[in-house]
């Protein structure tokens, strides 16, 4: 049934965080005169959950009647996840606890912190806590519940932190927060398994595929991870020792967290999952064992600690292992005992931990070797500790009786396996009595003996302030004692059965007539009696045995080894390229054979085949001797030993790889690369240039030195990349279907659309002229990149690089680059090669869209005469020269960039579209030239490319080098 | 023939690699042009078609111009991209006064 008010509780709760925070930031919490504004904050604010309780209270009535409640909200449709809350038997069970004794707390937590205004914060916490407790427990779809789930855990950090000063609070929300973390990580895997398995993320779909989820091979895996992430989270064996750690919380935390709430969430969980994955017999051995486990050792531990809340820890532990174990169980009985302990153990457990709380709030201590005797000075916190430890013990006439009596009886149901069920009633009774004794000592440790030291200054509690353990503890004994009341029997029993998956009847009556879980209670109690009166001696062998087993240690030790392979794992990233690269080339490497493994036949057929390649005549000879050209140069600028000479030796390389692109045959591709490796060469050169003399010797020094390993380990990888790119080459030369879906339209439609007979030029300019554009600024960028970083670089040095220096072209006229005078024949050529390359490049410009050319290559030939006069001229005096030459350029090249691209918005409705605008003025132009848009994003790129060349010339042409002297 | 073309390009990269692995860093920008080359003439190589034309207006038997289009645009930008490098090279060589790639790495810790 579709029910939109179950997502009132939710605006409630998160208003209240938000009034907590609204109200803390202003001052009104600070004007503290007679009664703590907090405290009137927190009645206030107690309405929140209040009003959320008594909503979800009057849903009992429909829940009971078998009714289910939905909502859900659109979140991803497209994924099929909606925000969706759901609410039967077993959620409304828990959200009543949470809500309920959450109302309980807020109050509480306003006396606790009667003296801290600042501590709206912990309120607003404790609110978006129990917001996300309640969406867990309410969540109508797996996504919803693991988002609650993080929830709680991040929320129950900044809770257990909030002493941040204190580094116990620190480690203690760190530890819970680590292992909570990693079991929500596994929860989440688990949940995406199950959903995947099953289809659905909603919760009733899933709910409904049992059957499918059982059957599948992921079975154990979905299982494994789920279990992983309710065991952390419900603090079972081995991951337990979390729970007391997180004891440095405030109490009013520890008593909702830890005992009421959170640390039942694990239980919740795999309750909730029980119809569907339970029934299994790894589910019986799983939960039954671990459970047992976690049951036994919380109650032995539970014994020997001095601390209140340490010991209601362990013993909180050991209740949450009973849980466990009985979700483990196949009977009804079992789920019986589930929801009567979760109730039993909420009410009595918060009662007492609130104690504790007071306790520690008007002693100054919760050590049990300073309390004692404090019956006096705090009667009623007595008489409320005395009610809710014996319903802790389990004993008659209290609700935890009744726990531990369903308990035993499932202990000793006859389905189980015979020798199991005398351990699990064996374990069950140990446990039982173990319970007894803490409560003993817990409450006679405190309230009666010598009055310790603490006692003298202690002072009952505000009254109001004990109403919140009075409540849950008065309880416990109302459910045991008054007719057993109708409406909660039937809750808890469809809460069992919505665990059970069917039918579980629940009667709360204490006297079910002399059997033998009661026998066994008896023997329980009369064991634990003993103990209790022994406790003396019993505790103090309990402190000095296996003092040493502490699973702390265990987990210290994992995260020193998780520091430490995470050093190793950082050490290997040392910051330098060589390293990286290396890591790069082999994993590749290592990929490539990994998966053409079983190729190498093939391969090898197809070498076999080609080796006998067939001559097509000259121009296979020509490929030939450019390749090695290629190749050849390329070894040689590894081999030879100046830095000067391995550049000349690339610039070789390029020019027969541009050979290489003419017999493509790609004569475009080909005259870029031509005016791109003389450029290259030339800046190369001049960042040559820069470095020092002395750092020049050094390098050549460099090249071959490294050490003799070092230098066959390059060559190993470097020879391994090629011989994978190699054989990638040779597949893709001989695989690649000679065919294309997407050039043909290029071919065509290169004469009719833009006019141009060079096809690649009309992608260049028309087809892909955005992507031209970009790529043109990018490399305007680059140059203006290398200006800011000049100019950064200078002014940090405190160089004078940048600035304008005073007029000293004068005297260095006619002398070129390291000013070496250079001869007149050669100055004159510098002079002529100007003009000559600004013709050349405006032909280039004007028939590019007819003939190989481009603005790119017109605008780098322009540069490379520039480039040439620096070289003979020097530097200022080329500056001094051409002074045209400078930033705006680039400025200007972008804007005729952007212009011409409008026109053509404007003209044809298209950004960058082609416009012929000498056809449309009817001018008269030379054949083969015309005045279209196509030309001037030449023109434009012609320009953004000379500026930024300008700059690259400049930066690395500068005499003094980068802001420093020749001749240091 | 493909043999001897994925020769040259495997030579070609394995080149560049080493050059790039090297102490020097100039050698190492030298390595980063051979390693675009090699890209580049890849790229070209697997073309579409295996023209024995220009890719022009008319041609009976045109190359792929799409590879050559973009290699065009790869040119330039490796373009500008190595020459940004190179005044990087130059501050960090006017700073740290050493062109040894092991020596800077050193010097910024």
């Amino acid at each position: 049934m579709e029910d939109l008010t179950l997502l009132l509780p939710f605006v409630f709760i998160f208003s209240a965080a938000l009034v907590a925070v609204v109200v803390g930031s202003t001052s009104w919490l600070q004007s503290a005169n007679g009664r703590s504004p907090l405290t009137t904050l927190a009645w206030l604010l107690a309405l929140a959950p209040l009003a959320s309780f008594v909503l979800l209270a009057q849903k009992i009535g429909l829940i009971n009647e078998g009714e289910k409640l939905k909502a859900s909200l659109t979140w991803l449709p497209s994924l099929n996840i909606s925000f969706s809350f759901y609410l039967d038997g077993l959620s409304l069970l828990f959200a009543l606890l949470v809500t309920g004794i959450g109302t309980l707390i807020i109050i509480y937590a306003g006396y606790y912190f009667q003296k801290e205004p600042s501590a709206w914060r912990f309120l607003s916490y404790l609110f978006l806590f129990m917001g996300s407790m309640l969406g867990l427990v309410m969540a109508g779809d797996v996504i919803v519940l693991f988002l609650f789930w993080e929830g709680t855990s991040i929320t129950s950090f900044l809770l257990v932190a909030y002493k941040y000063k204190y580094p116990e609070a620190r480690q203690g929300a760190f530890k819970a927060l680590f292992i909570t973390g990693g079991g929500g990580i596994a929860l989440l895997f688990g949940l995406l398994i199950v959903a995947g398995v099953s289809g659905e993320t909603s919760l009733s779909a899933i709910l409904g595929s049992g059957d499918l989820l059982r059957e599948s091979a992921l079975y154990p895996l979905m299982l494994g991870l789920l279990a992983l992430a309710a065991l952390t989270k419900s603090a079972q064996w081995p991951f337990h020792f979390w729970l007391p750690q997180a004891m440095s919380a405030p109490t009013p935390a520890s008593a909702y967290l830890h005992s009421a709430t959170m640390v039942k969430a694990g239980i919740y969980l795999m309750a909730r999952l029980n119809p569907v994955l339970g029934e299994t017999e790894l589910w019986f051995w799983l939960f039954s064992i671990v459970g047992l486990i976690t049951m036994v050792l919380g109650a032995y531990l539970g014994l020997k600690q001095n601390d209140l809340k340490a010991l209601l820890a362990y013993s909180t532990i050991s209740q949450l292992g009973v849980l466990m174990m009985l979700i483990g169980q196949d009977t009804d009985i079992a789920f019986k005992a589930l929801v009567v302990g979760v109730l039993a153990h909420a009410l009595y457990k918060s009662a007492l931990f609130l104690v504790a709380g007071t306790v520690d709030h008007e002693s100054g201590t919760r050590d049990l070797r300073q309390l004692g005797g404090l019956r006096a000075k705090m009667p009623i916190t007595a008489v409320l500790a005395v009610v809710a430890g014996l319903s802790m013990a389990g004993l008659p006439p209290l609700f935890g009786f009744l726990a531990k009596e369903t308990l035993l009886a499932t202990a000793v149901h006859p389905s189980l396996p015979n020798f199991f069920s005398w351990v699990l009633a064996a374990g069950s009774v140990t446990a039982g009595a173990l319970m007894l004794a803490q409560a003993g000592v817990l409450v006679f440790g405190t309230f009666w003996g010598q009055p310790g030291e603490a006692a003298t200054k202690a002072d009952e509690a505000p009254k109001l302030m004990l109403l919140a353990p009075a409540i849950p503890a008065l309880l416990s004994l109302a459910i045991g004692i008054l007719p057993e009341p109708e409406f909660l029997a039937a809750l808890l029993a469809k809460g069992a059965e919505a665990a059970f998956g069917d039918k579980v009847k629940v009667s709360l009556a204490l006297w079910t007539g002399l059997n033998v879980p009661l026998l066994l209670s008896i023997v329980a109690i009369s064991l634990g009696s003993t103990l209790f009166y022994f406790r003396h001696p019993v505790r103090a062998w309990q402190t000095n045995f296996a003092a040493q087993l502490d699973l702390n240690r265990a987990f210290a030790a994992t995260l020193r080894g998780i520091d430490w392979a995470s050093d190793q794992v950082t050490r290997l990233q040392n910051g330098r390229l060589r390293r990286y690269l290396s890591f790069i080339i082999v994993g590749m490497v290592g990929l490539v054979l990994l998966f053409t493994q079983g190729q190498f036949g093939q391969l090898l057929q197809t070498m076999q085949n080609d080796v006998q390649f067939t001559w097509t005549g000259s121009q296979d000879f020509l490929r030939l001797v450019a390749i090695l050209v290629t190749v050849g140069a390329a070894i040689a600028s590894v081999l030879l030993k100046r830095d000067f000479a391995a550049i000349v030796a690339l610039g070789a390389s390029g020019l027969s790889i541009a050979v290489l692109m003419v017999l493509e045959p790609a004569p475009d591709v080909a005259l870029v690369q031509v005016v791109v490796d003389i450029l290259s060469v030339v800046i190369l050169v001049l960042a040559l240039r820069l470095l020092p003399r002395k750092e020049r010797q050094n390098a050549l020094s460099l090249n071959m030195t490294g050490g003799q390993a070092d230098r066959i380990r390059n060559i190993f990888i470097a020879a391994s990349s090629g011989l994978v790119v190699t054989v990638i080459t040779l597949f893709a030369l001989t695989s690649r279907p000679r065919e294309s879906v997407v050039t043909p339209f290029f071919i065509e439609n290169a004469k009719p659309l833009t006019s141009a007979k060079d096809v690649v030029g009309a992608i260049i300019v028309d087809f892909r002229a955005l992507d031209t554009m970009i790529e043109i600024a990018v490399f305007s960028m680059a140059g203006l990149g290398m200006f800011t970083l000049l100019r950064q670089a200078t002014q940090a040095l405190g160089d004078k690089v940048g600035e304008k220096r005073p007029s000293s072209a004068k005297k260095l006229t006619s002398f070129g680059i390291y000013g070496l005078r250079t001869s007149v024949f050669v100055q004159a050529l510098a002079r002529l090669s100007l003009p000559l390359a600004i013709v050349l490049a405006a032909t280039h410009m004007m028939y590019g869209h007819d003939q190989p050319g481009d603005g790119f290559t017109a605008g780098v030939i322009i540069s490379l005469a520039i480039g040439f006069a620096y070289v003979v001229f020097g530097y200022e005096e080329t500056r001094a020269r051409y002074k045209w030459l400078s930033a705006p350029l680039i400025a200007s090249g972008m804007f005729v960039l952007l212009l011409v691209g409008t026109s053509g918005w404007l003209i044809n409705g298209t950004f960058l579209s082609p416009v012929d605008y000498g056809a449309m003025l009817n001018l008269s132009l030379p054949t083969g030239f015309y005045l279209s848009s196509a030309f001037l994003f030449e023109v434009a790129i012609c320009l953004s490319v000379l500026g930024s060349v300008f700059f690259m010339l400049n930066t690395l042409g500068h005499p003094e080098g980068l802001g420093q002297n020749e001749t240091k | 023939m493909e043999l001897l073309t994925a020769l040259a390009i495997g030579s070609l990269f394995a080149v560049g690699i080493y050059q790039m692995l090297r102490r020097n860093v100039i050698r190492s920008a030298i390595g980063l042009i051979i390693l675009s080359s090699a890209i580049n003439l890849f790229l070209l190589s697997t073309g579409a078609y295996l023209g024995t034309d220009p890719a022009y207006d008319g041609a009976a038997n045109p190359s792929d111009g799409l590879p050559q289009a973009l290699i065009l645009t790869a040119i330039v930008i490796s373009m500008g991209g190595l020459a940004f490098v190179l005044s990087l090279l130059g501050v960090i060589s006017a700073r740290y006064e050493t062109s040894n790639m092991d020596e800077i790495e050193r010097l910024t810790r």
